[in-house]
């Protein structure tokens, strides 16, 4: 079976029953490793289309799980459940659930590492005070305002209480977590949260992966929420001041928030600074202040790095990746595309009214980055087929957008593996104006080329 | 793409049913069960259809049956009927599957799964009519025609899939405003059948209730038998676990029941 993997989460959803008989022929240990090598730190297994499950149908899940996490630091669980099932699950396991249990997929989001939720109100429950704990911790370092009931009572009268809370987290257990450092996006600021004792362990938990990517589709302002450093070595200290050496390739900024130099050495904070990284006491101190984020680059993304030209390999693979752009499209909005014409040149985009544009990066023996810019129209289009109605809500255009591109992405990935040529996609990056976009590319030159879809212009640039 | 045309295009290639099939139908509907059976035999392939089904262990015959008059008259009237109505659905399958990993063996099987314990349904809840016996032959139609419409785009349909929860019969419905049960139901009228059969068909898609309680509660009693059959370890591996939506809504009150009738614990 094959998992639905969004924002760093894949998630199986078997339907109808579950046995000893039939749970391995639902996931075998195939499916989890081809799932994990789309970069997912959490693999969940849904039950909201099971309507009957034993323990031995869920024992072979959960064999499955405590492979997945002798082998990687990801999170591991199952999700979508009512009460009925999650008494039955904790009844059959009672004090060694070894796994995580979230009610819903959009909680199982909050504990994720990459996760895209701005921050969110949560009212949150669980009888075991421990449990309570480490889900604020989890929810504060996702960026999150956690906000703990302390007895039934008190949850049962907050919970009563309309549109206080944008999620209600009950009837949910953390098994292991806090393996990686969290990661949020707020607006083009990508923040990572870091914690405790800081020392060569950072190399591991950090996605060095992730993060130059995200330096790749544009990204130039890094936060590091450091309020809960105690302090760091010199392994931390090195790992960070090279980390803004190569940021600084980019024109990319870092800035830690929050730190402390209480139990660190001041000189280590005049090294980090000679490396780049700029120091701030608050969020908001960055967050709220516009103007500092423009200067900082995070409302633009300009001046990538230099040079970064197409080579032959990237070129030779062209046909296929417009190949699978426009078969995705065409599925995707029923209608026929024509090829109108392709130069290799800056991106040009000649009506920017009505636009909107993603991108996405592949990485590993080939790099690149895939733009596809739509009219309004295509986008609403492609929504209609993934959300089942058209409509103008540009957020939901937008997340529809990055979903396509994704596919897009995936597809690439396909066409190349078949050559023999391993690449990872990145989160694909959505933009609502097309200045954004052209701030992005600025510089790099690519292969454009124009289509139509029923008389509709759409655009798809291959850069590096 | 899939469009209407593409639709209409693979409902007008349905040929109608052979003479000898429409024959033995009618005479089977007039309860004429030897004379049936005689225009039965002359069908070569159909005779060997029933022979294959009804001698699978489903059937629970202790010696092979081979005569076609044997299998009628071991059958009775309906379910004789429902099995040459499970063999002209077979008569749309592919030669070779290209979106599930099926074969006619596993097919058959899954036909043969679904019609008896439609049956052991129908008897648990009192009812004895030929066409509601039989509308249960018209279910795996929908696996045909998902095969038929999203083979070629297989690889993309996948790809959606791994982005998105959504099944086959919505993503077909959001292209073209008709889902598989409604190409289901125009196989039906193509061919003739009771009316009947469609509309528990269209029930059972688990997202069309009918108005009529007595065509919504059978739509109901199909649908968790279609999922718990789909749940067995051998249709999971040809992929056909999640082509369509399992409600659970739609069927929890049935459901006690229903784990009652099939010994489920």
């Amino acid at each position: 079976m094959r998992a639905i993997v969004k924002d760093g989460i894949g998630v199986f959803t078997p339907q109808g029953f579950l046995d000893g008989d039939n749970s391995n022929a639902f996931v075998s240990i195939d499916d989890i490793e081809a799932t994990l090598k789309l970069n997912v730190d959490m693999i969940l297994v849904s039950l909201k289309k099971v309507i009957f499950f034993n323990r031995n149908g869920l024992d072979i899940f959960v064999k499955l799980f405590q492979k997945i996490k002798v082998n990687t630091n990801a999170k591991v669980g199952f999700c979508d459940y009512d009460l009925k099932k999650f008494n039955a699950i904790n009844n059959f396991y009672k004090d060694e659930v070894s796994f995580s249990l979230f009610s819903s997929y959009q909680v199982a989001t909050l504990f994720a590492t990459n996760l895209k939720n701005k921050q969110q109100n949560v009212l949150l429950f669980n009888l075991d005070k421990s449990q309570r704990s480490a889900m604020a911790i989890e929810l504060h370092d996702g960026g999150h305002n956690p906000i703990i009931a302390q007895t039934e009572e008190e949850f049962k009268k907050k919970k009563n209480l309309e549109k206080t809370y944008d999620i209600i987290i009950e009837n949910t257990y953390l098994g292991q977590m806090g393996q990686n450092v969290a990661t949020r996006v707020t607006g083009n600021a990508i923040i990572y949260t870091i914690s405790a004792f800081l020392d060569a362990e950072i190399g591991n938990k950090f996605n060095i992966a992730y993060h130059n990517n995200s330096l790749n589709v544009g990204f130039r302002l890094f936060i590091f929420d450091a309020y809960k450093v105690i302090s760091m070595n010199i392994h931390a200290l090195n790992f960070f001041a090279r980390l803004s050496t190569s940021a600084a390739e980019y024109n990319a900024t870092i800035c830690f928030v929050g730190l402390t130099f209480e139990k660190i050495q001041l000189s280590f904070k005049d090294t980090l600074e000679d490396a780049g990284i700029m120091f701030f006491d608050q969020m908001d101190d960055i967050l709220e202040n516009k103007k500092l984020l423009e200067e900082l680059g995070a409302s633009s993304a300009a001046n990538g790095k230099l040079k970064r030209v197409l080579n032959k390999t990237i070129v030779t693979e062209l046909p296929q990746f417009i190949e699978a752009t426009v078969a995705t499209i065409e599925m995707m909005t029923n209608s026929k595309a024509l090829k109108d014409a392709a130069k290799i040149d800056k991106i040009v985009v000649n009506d920017t009214t009505d636009k909107i544009a993603s991108s996405i990066g592949f990485y590993g023996d080939i790099d690149g980055m895939v733009i596809l810019v739509f009219p309004k129209i295509i986008a609403k289009k492609a929504c209609h087929l993934l959300v089942g109605e058209e409509t103008d809500d540009i957020e939901q255009i937008l997340d529809t957008l990055a979903e396509l591109v994704n596919i897009v992405g995936g597809k690439i990935k396909t066409l190349l593996s078949n050559e023999n040529i391993n690449v990872n996609i990145t989160l694909p990056r959505t933009y609502n104006k097309i200045d954004s976009l052209l701030e992005t590319t600025q510089n790099r030159k690519g292969v454009q080329v124009d289509l139509s879809f029923s008389d509709d212009k759409f655009l798809f640039f291959l850069t590096r | 793409m899939i469009t209407n045309e593409k639709i209409n295009s693979f409902i007008e290639k349905i040929p109608p049913a052979p003479k000898a099939l429409q024959v033995t139908i009618m005479l089977l509907n007039n309860g004429e069960l030897t004379k049936a059976a005689q225009i039965a035999e002359t069908d070569l392939a159909l005779k060997s259809y029933l022979k294959s089904i009804v001698n699978k262990p489903i059937y629970g015959f202790r010696n092979e049956v081979s005569e076609v008059s044997q299998i009628f008259g071991i059958l009775g009237v309906s379910s004789s009927q429902q099995t040459v109505y499970n063999y002209m659905i077979t008569l749309l399958s592919p030669d070779e599957w290209s979106l599930f990993k099926l074969n006619a063996t596993i097919f058959h099987e899954l036909q043969a799964r679904l019609s008896r314990k439609w049956k052991t349904i129908l008897n648990h809840l009192d009812i004895n009519d030929m066409d509601i016996e039989s509308a249960i032959t018209l279910l795996p139609a929908s696996i045909i025609v998902a095969d038929s419409l999203f083979g070629e785009k297989k690889n993309d349909v996948n790809l959606i899939r791994t982005t998105s929860d959504i099944d086959l019969n919505t993503i077909l419905s959001r292209l073209c405003d008709n889902d598989l049960f409604d190409i289901c139901e125009k196989i039906s009228l193509k061919w003739e059948m009771p009316p009947k059969i469609a509309q528990i068909i269209q029930a059972s898609s688990g997202n069309k209730p009918n108005d009529d309680d007595s065509i919504n509660n059978l739509g109901k009693w199909m649908h968790l038998l279609l999922f718990y059959e789909l749940s067995q370890p051998i249709f999971i591996d040809s992929e056909l676990n999640d082509f369509i939506d399992f409600n659970i809504a739609y069927v929890n009150d049935i459901y006690e029941d229903f784990a009652t009738l099939m010994e489920i614990s």
